[in-house]
């Protein structure tokens, strides 16, 4: 537990506490309506003592949007990431320990998803779903599973060649146990690693999709259709741009300082 | 020789592959294709008459053999929105693509290569801190917030660049140079971060070896001890990490592009997806697909060819 009191390890942690907090609790403090309510005598406001961050082109409250965006962007991206684990665990760990041919046609598989970009594969799915908050999770996870596959197989077939691996094979153990019980475990920190670098990935694809148009529909608010609505406004009023762009980069600021202090943590090899 | 057989035969079995996974992607999920494409509010007739048109009554793997068929035989089906020949259009906006590929890949190179090794050089002090500390901030800002920003400063405050659109080369290169410049800095800056962690932490394991401390030894400038004896080792693995980037650029290119209204293949994608025009976006998918594919390709070749230690078994 050391080593987390590097600075980066605690800007980090503070960082995403903070931000777990507004996700979890902003919405229930601010008032119901608060988000939505449209004050027109008060469009694209400057920050100010009513209103903290400004207002938008409806005048609605930047504060309480950004608030809102916080909850949908993490449950957004924690739900695609957890659903990319999910999908990419049994197929990086059967192809790692098994081997040979499974291994051969697993990674081929993978290999043929990896070339497609995340993004474009997520902006597809999404399109053909039809956009919204549940095919948007969709959409990430499944363009994230062949990423967190390919990092599991690598952790499994190290793993798999470890003497106690063989030691229980050749007790007669199954294979299911044995990666239940010995290669699952070891390769926990790796995969806890890669999910937490993924959701910074997440943060922004579906900041992405939704400044497309292909993520989250307004009238939600999403800091990626902040961005969006923001663009036509942005010399009479930039802190339409600045309070979501803000909001997104310390987020995944916390995400990325809090991985890689993870990293150094979990996985000495990194070193 | 084997070897560039072995490799030609598994980018045929990728290319075959990454159809499936095309093909598989626009239509075996639920719904109707004909009602993705005419919305919910159409009349039946109409609706019959696309689904016609577009062969969707065939069984689908009749559907598949007639579009990989159409692939191999240059017969790329036409634009729903566009009421063009796909391959046409591909084959324009493609230039512009690798105009803006090229261009921000550069920049990124050009930007993380001296911020990296000078990282490394000053390996804890303040300078790495500097160095890393806005290689982090690079990527924690959504590429997209860049290119707004540019757009404000560099084009409606400053007017120095235009703010959208393109110039085809063979009109005006100079001008295709200055649209391609804006969102080629934006995909760059993105792009330059990872590319900086990557050159640092080369640099530090190769400025640590025996080697180095014998060109310093024999009385060589520290300036051509880092760049001609330290960089040239290190150059190998940032090109290459470089080259994984293709696949992650041409994700960004999408946006980027439509952000810019700059007309490639990333813009083209985009308003494939936005009109649901399902030939479109099955031939943009899988152009991109094979192109992050064979750059890839290209890099583990350039790889053998820059580095001699590496031979081929």
């Amino acid at each position: 537990m050391k080593r987390f009191k590097t600075t980066k390890g605690m800007i980090g942690i503070v960082l995403l506490s903070l931000i777990a907090l507004i996700a979890i609790f902003g919405p229930m403090v601010i008032p119901p309506d608060a988000a939505t309510a449209m004050d027109m005598r008060a469009r694209r406001a400057p920050p100010s003592l009513t209103h903290l961050f400004g207002t938008d082109q409806l005048g609605r409250d930047l504060l309480f949007r950004v608030i809102l965006g916080t909850r949908t962007s993490l449950e957004i991206a924690v739900s695609a990431v957890l659903m990319s684990v999910v999908l990419g665990l049994p197929l990086g760990l059967i192809s790692g320990y098994f081997g040979r041919w499974i291994d051969n046609v697993l990674m081929r598989f993978v290999d043929t998803l990896l070339a497609f970009p995340a993004l474009l594969l997520a902006l597809t799915i999404s399109a053909v779903l039809g956009p919204n908050i549940q095919n948007t999770i969709i959409a990430i996870g499944v363009a994230f599973t062949p990423y967190l596959a390919r990092i599991i197989r690598g952790e499994a077939l190290r793993v798999a060649q470890m003497p106690y691996v063989e030691a229980a094979r050749s007790s007669g153990t199954t294979d299911a146990m044995i990666m239940w019980r010995h290669v699952l475990p070891n390769i926990l920190p790796a995969v806890i690693v890669q999910a937490t670098i993924s959701l910074a990935f997440a943060i922004l694809a579906e900041a992405g999709l939704s400044f497309l148009g292909l993520g989250t529909q307004p009238p939600a608010a999403s800091w990626g259709l902040m961005i969006q609505a923001s663009r036509d406004q942005l010399d009479i009023a930039p802190w339409t741009a600045v309070v979501p762009g803000l909001a997104v980069a310390l987020t995944v600021l916390g995400l990325n300082m809090f991985g890689d202090v993870l990293r150094d943590i979990l996985d000495p090899r990194s070193k | 020789m084997t070897y560039v057989l072995n490799r030609l035969l598994s980018v045929i079995l990728t290319l075959f592959m990454i159809t499936l996974v095309t093909f598989a992607v626009t239509n075996i999920l639920p719904g109707d294709v004909a009602m993705m494409i005419m919305g919910t509010q159409s009349n039946p007739e109409a609706l019959a008459g696309l689904r016609q048109s577009l062969g969707l009554n065939d069984p689908i793997l009749v559907q598949y053999a007639r579009w990989v068929g159409g692939l191999v035989s240059g017969d790329w089906g036409n634009s729903l929105i566009f009421k063009k020949p796909i391959l046409e259009l591909l084959s324009q906006k493609i230039v512009a693509s690798a105009v803006l590929v090229v261009m921000s890949m550069c920049i990124a190179l050009a930007l993380a290569i001296p911020l990296g090794v000078w990282a490394a050089v000053h390996r804890d002090k303040w300078q790495d801190t500097v160095s890393s500390s806005s290689a982090l901030l690079g990527v924690s800002l959504p590429d997209f917030f860049w290119g707004i920003v540019m757009i404000l400063v560099f084009a409606r405050w400053l007017g120095w660049f235009p703010s959208s659109g393109f110039v085809e080369p063979s009109v005006d290169f100079w001008g295709t140079l200055q649209h391609a410049f804006l969102p080629a800095l934006a995909l760059g800056l993105g792009l330059m971060a990872h590319l900086t962690r990557m050159t640092r932490s080369t640099m530090t394991g190769i400025l640590s070896q025996e080697f180095i401390r014998v060109a310093r030894a024999k009385g060589l400038t520290e300036r051509t001890v880092i760049w001609r004896y330290a960089l040239a080792n290190a150059i190998g693995p940032v090109i290459t990490i470089a080259g994984l980037q293709i696949g992650y650029l041409f994700g960004s290119i999408i946006v980027m592009e439509s952000l810019f209204g700059y007309t490639g293949m990333g813009w083209l994608t985009y308003q494939a997806l936005l009109n649901r025009d399902l030939p479109l976006i099955q031939d943009t998918v899988f152009v991109i697909a094979a192109v992050v594919m064979l750059t890839n390709l290209a890099v583990d070749l350039l790889y053998v060819v820059i580095d001699p230690r590496i031979r081929l078994g």
